[in-house]
């Protein structure tokens, strides 16, 4: 970094005001008996942002607490810190590059919205079983291995699609059965520790299958073929193709955005999965069956339904969805019984940060963590640090969401499932 | 019928006789051996996989022409994860719960590093296989040993090969963030340097699936050359995504790492991998001793492989010249194997091993550094290049150095 002094200095002084902001505005709001619940993002938005400049007015004028209220000084705020960091560091290639930084956005929005959908599945077994299922990562791995031997191994020649529907298929049988053999005793009255209970029994499973896995088929890295290969294009024309120019296993376009085949296709059935997820819980009965159990259950079960099969069916779907992640993902990376430890830990961080039980949180949760690891990964100047470090991007997010609001992105402050009914 | 006589004392001393010989034939035999090997991520787990099939070629081939000491070997295979944490628990476990009386095996430097201090503070010989930190024997401890090559050296023969190549301007290093990967990337980087090369170094944590970002960087730094030194499926992923951002070994020239001598895995999880370099250890298959043709004959059999990786000649040779000490030591005390090492000349399947530093003559005698310390002086290294697409690693290209050379490398563009 050429000047870093322009950035450290610029760092320092947002922190600095962040932190007065945080503690001052919910002091000031608790004096004259006001919400304080967002209080403490907002000053620190605010005194980031502005300074003594903005928290001043504010704490005279005492604003009612809005969305607008925290995310223009958010906005600004961020802003304010990669102006220090161009002025700072021109020669980085996120400052002067403007291809580099338009690949890394494509590629942290592609990886982002595959981590999304994986946190998907955890966070709605959370918000119906009120448990984080330590499996969750196995279901992922599970899927995938599905994907290679029945693609490679037991049917050569059997389409990949077609081995994407069995993973899903069986994945779900796979959580239907677990769920109804281990999991009801935590809310038929049968033990008195259910929340330990659903933690110790969801380990037991994920050892299970990633041992069953390496018993059965071994450690060796495996990995399935290409889903698709791009058709050869080249427009507007063969000989100058600024727009879009394909190969079998990568797409560029404008000249600057390449994306590879294997991350491209399964984004595309991430957001199909997606669109259909969410068709199924807003727009069917069993979907709004599912939603009202996770928004109160008491008056879900008053209204007719079975709070037990949406237990079944979010476990089942839950562990579904880790595993389609997984099935489009094994065309991509090599695979291994223990490949879904890391996904498994990345989906924890993204479920607190997008709040605990919030399926909109989730996705948007997945998002930043692959803009951040993409935007870390590639303006970190040294590029020791820059690659040695990508684990470390996303908990710093975590981190300062958790001091700024405990409850994540979009969360609730009382999720419902079987918390404090059991 | 005349009456027999039942002698009971007599028949209760015979038994007591062979209950304690068979106690004491118990105690002491099978003789254990130990084997480190990585057989769990993030580990390299094709090459645990490799080495441990090659130890228990050793344990079968040893046992075949009468054991060690009159006794069998037994060799203990224990899984290190290729962590270091792990190693180290692994090593004690060998040694407090197992009884092995050496130790063979290892392919993480990480798992060398951690593990030795451990073997060498309870008296436990220990000839490591392929673990290359120069620290390994550097630290000049009584019970370590090594028959694969330093880093520093094997690292010499990577740059020295991209150096010579044409056009080479800028290096990109990608390296893992271990006792192997961050002291290599420092040796190739200033190998080059000394060359007027110059290079940019990524550090990864070992077990990496997602190198799409640093894939950029590296494409973003346009460089002439990209050196790999990751190990297990982590190289793999690299390379496979590198080649699918356009930079991979038919884009730009590539070495990647050892992972990719073990065909099968490298085929299946790099398709686009053809062209790539690789440092492979031993000479080539076609100046093999006979013993090392029977090796790989048995080891293609038990596998299915086409070839047989350098780093499973190596455990084999590591349990090889672990068994021959012990019987030249006559006792499994591990002092009299360190004595027994020290001048030890085992024909193995990479040569003749011996040791020519340690307790007699320290290297500095010969103005070499404290790494030459129980380390065997003359591991051949080559380099070798897939040169069609899907070929078995054992008919692989040698094209560096001039010695062992079967072909000119191919260089793209």
């Amino acid at each position: 970094m050429e000047y870093s002094a322009i950035f450290w200095w610029t760092a320092l002084w947002l922190i600095f005001w962040g932190v007065v902001g945080s503690i001052f505005t919910r002091r000031v709001y608790l004096r004259k008996d006001l919400d304080t619940s967002n209080s403490i993002l907002v000053g620190a938005m605010v005194g980031a942002a502005f300074g003594p400049i903005g928290l001043v007015p504010m704490w005279i004028k005492t604003p009612e607490i809005s969305r607008k209220l925290i995310l223009i000084p958010g906005f600004v705020a961020l802003g304010i810190i990669m102006l220090a960091f161009a002025l700072a560091d021109p020669e980085n290639n996120c400052v002067s590059n403007g291809s580099f930084v338009a690949s890394q956005i494509t590629n942290g929005l592609i990886i982002g919205i595959i981590y999304g959908l994986m946190a998907l599945g955890l966070t709605l077994i959370f918000s119906i079983l009120g448990i984080v299922s330590f499996s969750h990562g196995e279901f992922y791995m599970i899927g995938g291995m599905i994907v290679y031997y029945s693609t490679v191994v037991w049917f050569p020649g059997l389409h990949p699609v077609i081995g994407v529907l069995i993973a899903c298929l069986l994945t779900f049988l796979l959580g239907a059965i677990f769920e109804r053999l281990f999991l009801t005793p935590l809310y038929d009255g049968r033990i008195d520790r259910p929340v330990e209970y659903g933690i110790l029994i969801t380990f037991g499973l994920a050892f299970t299958l990633q041992y069953f896995v390496q018993a059965i088929g071994g450690s060796n890295p495996v990995k399935a073929k290409r889903f698709f290969d791009f058709p050869r294009i080249r427009l507007p024309d063969k000989e100058d193709p600024w727009l879009i120019k394909t190969s079998r296993g990568n797409m560029e376009l404008f000249d600057t955005v390449s994306i590879s085949n294997p991350r491209f296709v399964a984004s595309v059935i991430s957001i199909l999965v997606l669109l259909g997820l969410l068709y199924f819980l807003y727009r069917t009965w069993t979907g709004k069956a599912l939603r009202a159990v996770s928004q109160d259950r008491d008056a879900a079960t008053i209204a007719g339904i079975n709070p037990h099969h949406m237990n079944m069916l979010a476990f089942a779907l839950g562990g579904m969805i880790a595993a389609l992640s997984g099935a489009t993902l094994v065309q991509a990376f090599s695979w291994l019984p223990q490949v879904g430890m890391i996904p498994a830990m990345r989906s924890f961080v993204i479920v607190v940060l997008g709040g605990l039980g919030s399926l909109p949180g989730a996705f948007i949760g997945g998002i930043i963590i692959g803009l951040v690891e993409a935007a870390g990964t590639g303006c970190v100047p040294d590029p020791q640090k820059a690659s040695s470090y990508i684990p470390a991007y996303g908990m710093i997010v975590l981190t300062l969401m958790l001091l700024l609001r405990p409850t994540g992105l979009l969360g609730r402050r009382f999720a419902s499932g079987t918390h404090g009914k059991l | 019928m005349g009456k027999i006589k039942i002698n009971i004392p007599r028949i209760l001393i015979t038994i007591l006789v062979i209950f304690v010989s068979i106690q004491a034939y118990a105690a002491n035999c099978p003789i254990k051996i130990g084997g480190l090997a990585p057989l769990s991520a993030p580990g390299s787990v094709t090459g645990g996989e490799a080495m441990r099939e090659a130890m228990l070629l050793a344990e079968r081939d040893i046992n075949a022409k009468g054991g060690v000491l009159g006794c069998d070997i037994d060799v203990v295979i224990t899984d290190t994860e290729g962590l270091p944490e792990k190693a180290a628990a692994m090593m004690q476990k060998l040694i407090t719960q197992d009884g092995v009386v050496a130790v063979g095996g290892g392919y993480h430097s990480s798992v060398g590093v951690a593990s030795k201090d451990v073997a060498n503070s309870r008296g436990i010989p220990v000839v490591f296989a392929e673990t290359w930190n120069d620290t390994i024997t550097g630290d000049m401890q009584k019970y370590i040993f090594r028959i694969a090559p330093l880093s520093s050296w094997a690292s010499g023969v990577i740059w020295k090969f991209a150096a010579q190549a044409p056009g080479v301007k800028s290096v990109v290093i990608v390296t893992e963030n271990t006792d192997y990967g961050i002291p290599a990337a420092e040796e190739c980087a200033k190998g080059l340097s000394s060359k007027g090369i110059s290079s940019v170094t990524f550090g990864v944590d070992i077990g990496t699936q997602d190198f799409a970002g640093i894939v950029e960087r590296v494409k973003a730094e346009r460089p002439d050359y990209t050196i790999v030194l990751l190990t297990g499926e982590a190289g793999y992923n690299y390379t496979q995504q590198a080649a699918d951002a356009g930079i991979g070994p038919q884009d730009i020239m590539f070495h990647a790492n050892q992972a990719g001598l073990e065909s099968k895995a490298w085929w299946e999880n790099v398709p686009d991998g053809n062209l790539a370099f690789m440092a492979r250890i031993g000479v080539p298959e076609t100046m093999y001793n006979e013993s090392a043709l029977k090796l790989a004959a048995d080891y293609k059999a038990n596998t299915g492989k086409d070839g047989i990786e350098s780093y499973a000649l190596e455990a084999y040779d590591s349990i090889g010249v672990i068994a021959q000490a012990i019987n030249e030591a006559g006792s499994t005390d591990g002092d009299a194997i360190v004595t027994a090492l020290e001048n030890i000349s085992h024909d193995g399947v990479l040569g003749r091993i011996y040791f020519p530093y340690g307790s007699k003559k320290s290297p500095s005698e010969d103005g070499k550094g404290s790494e030459w310390w129980h380390q065997w002086p003359d591991p051949a290294i080559t380099m070798v290049q897939y040169q069609k697409e899907g070929e078995p690693s054992n008919t692989m290209t040698i094209v560096y150095p001039e010695v062992y050379k079967t072909g000119d490398p191919i260089y793209v563009d």
